[in-house]
């Protein structure tokens, strides 16, 4: 009797448990795009936000894109996620880690031209950890020397 | 596994156990973070700032594996009723709640310089967020229950399964979301963290699981005397009241 | 233009958190584990 209680006490709490995990995922995956911090450059020419409505664009800077504009404060520079490019301008300072090649998520407004004027830069790392001897390689070279490290 | 939740044969492994785990979590732990303080390289692009991830991965990890015992643990308490079960869920709950705590804070300390900014609400810091008053709700919870009636309220139990879904979330934040914080470097097998880095945090890892093992040792069998204690003094005043 | 900041002032405060935040919890778990299987042993003795 004690171990039939125990059974029915054990299969109960494992179909709640299923049942919740499943409420749970389901929720998630009904918030994919609600709780996405940003846009990516292809959901942006896909669909233009409103020209007044401030959203958030992520992806990578173009190689070679950064431009600094003859008033010395204002940069231009192209966002890209490999499918489309959304020209970007940004007057300020901007962090850090904003390099050609890495990440990037701007704040700001869409313009009706397809230029984005952003009035605030975060810089996104990626999950690679390089160490600094190996700057002077190249991308794919610093791969490879991770690859080999470990 | 009923003789495993003996409180007499627990102690008789707890005992030993506790001060091994604390003594060689401590030795570990700050070995691993004096190396990757003085010793290992800066990384390309962030530079000395990346030293903050020997803190703030393992950080991150014990504060969900503290859920994750309270989880299996009421899990237990729920099925098979073990009298240790509900003690473990209870010695978690503080070191869990400590390193989450110390996970956001290293994280918004690293975020400052490499981001260039303190806080964002993307998914994966307000679900760590969520974990901590998860934490704070727990403990209220059990505070509250314990004093009700003796620590017989499912209430806790309940509530640390259900919390649990958060864990998950947590971590698939950044897969199934866009969010300013990185994807996971290391995952099942691979990584994408060169070996200079990739070791002592590994060591650090291991060092703080130690450490928290230690506590929650220390935890349950701090609970468990202070029951013992009650239960004893209760029967003395019984026997008195006889007389 | 770039932000241009030191990194130290970050990884100290880090580092002091932390390992403060850790040791505070083994000690507080050390001590009330203590203090709470003294006051068992003492209620038996009695």
């Amino acid at each position: 009797m004690a171990i039939k209680a125990k059974h029915q006490r054990l299969v109960l709490l494992v179909i709640a448990l299923v049942v919740l995990i499943g409420a749970g995922l389901l929720a998630a995956w009904a918030l994919r795009n609600q709780a996405s911090y940003f846009y990516v450059p292809s959901e942006i020419v896909a669909d233009p936000p409103a020209p007044d409505r401030a959203v958030r664009l992520g992806g990578m800077v173009e190689q070679g894109s950064i431009k600094t504009q003859p008033d010395g404060v204002t940069i231009s520079f192209v966002v890209q996620d490999g499918e489309a490019r959304v020209p970007v301008t940004f007057k300020g300072i901007a962090p850090s880690l904003f390099v050609e090649g890495s990440g990037v998520v701007a704040e700001g407004k869409m313009r009706t031209d397809g230029t984005f004027i952003a009035d605030n830069l975060l810089a996104k790392h990626d999950e690679n950890y390089v160490p600094r001897e190996m700057q002077n390689m190249t991308d794919a070279q610093a791969k490879q020397v991770v690859a080999e490290t470990q | 596994m009923h003789g495993f939740a003996n409180p007499a044969r627990f102690l008789r492994i707890a005992r030993w156990l506790m001060p091994l785990c604390m003594g060689a979590g401590i030795v570990v732990a700050f070995g691993a973070l004096g190396w990757g303080l003085l010793a290992a390289p800066a990384e390309r692009l962030q530079g000395e700032t990346v030293r903050i991830v020997y803190l703030h991965v393992p950080a991150a990890w014990l504060g969900m594996a503290g859920w994750m015992g309270i989880a299996v643990a009421s899990f237990t308490e729920l099925v098979w009723r073990h009298p240790l079960a509900g003690i473990a869920a209870r010695a978690c709950a503080v070191p869990g709640a400590v390193f989450t705590a110390v996970c956001l804070i290293t994280g918004s300390l690293w975020g400052r310089p490499a981001w260039g900014t303190w806080w964002v609400w993307d998914g994966r810091l307000t679900s760590m967020l969520v974990l901590l008053f998860l934490y704070f709700g727990w403990m209220a919870l059990s505070q509250a229950s314990e004093a009700s009636d003796g620590g017989q309220s499912k209430a806790p139990a309940i509530f640390g399964l259900v919390g649990a879904v958060n864990i998950p979330i947590i971590h698939y934040s950044v897969t199934w979301w866009n969010s300013l914080h990185q994807p996971p470097s290391i995952t099942m097998g691979k990584s994408a963290m060169s070996g200079a880095f990739l070791w002592p945090l590994l060591f650090a890892m291991l060092g703080f699981t130690l450490i928290f093992g230690g506590v929650v040792l220390a935890r349950m069998r701090a609970i468990l005397a202070n029951q013992q204690a009650e239960a004893r003094l209760r029967r003395k005043a019984l026997a008195a009241g006889d007389l | 233009m770039r932000e241009a900041m030191d990194p130290w002032t970050f990884i100290a405060a880090s580092y002091a958190i932390g390992v403060g935040a850790t040791v505070a919890m083994i000690g507080w778990s050390l001590l009330s584990m203590r203090r709470a299987e003294k006051r068992r042993d003492d209620a038996r003795k009695r």
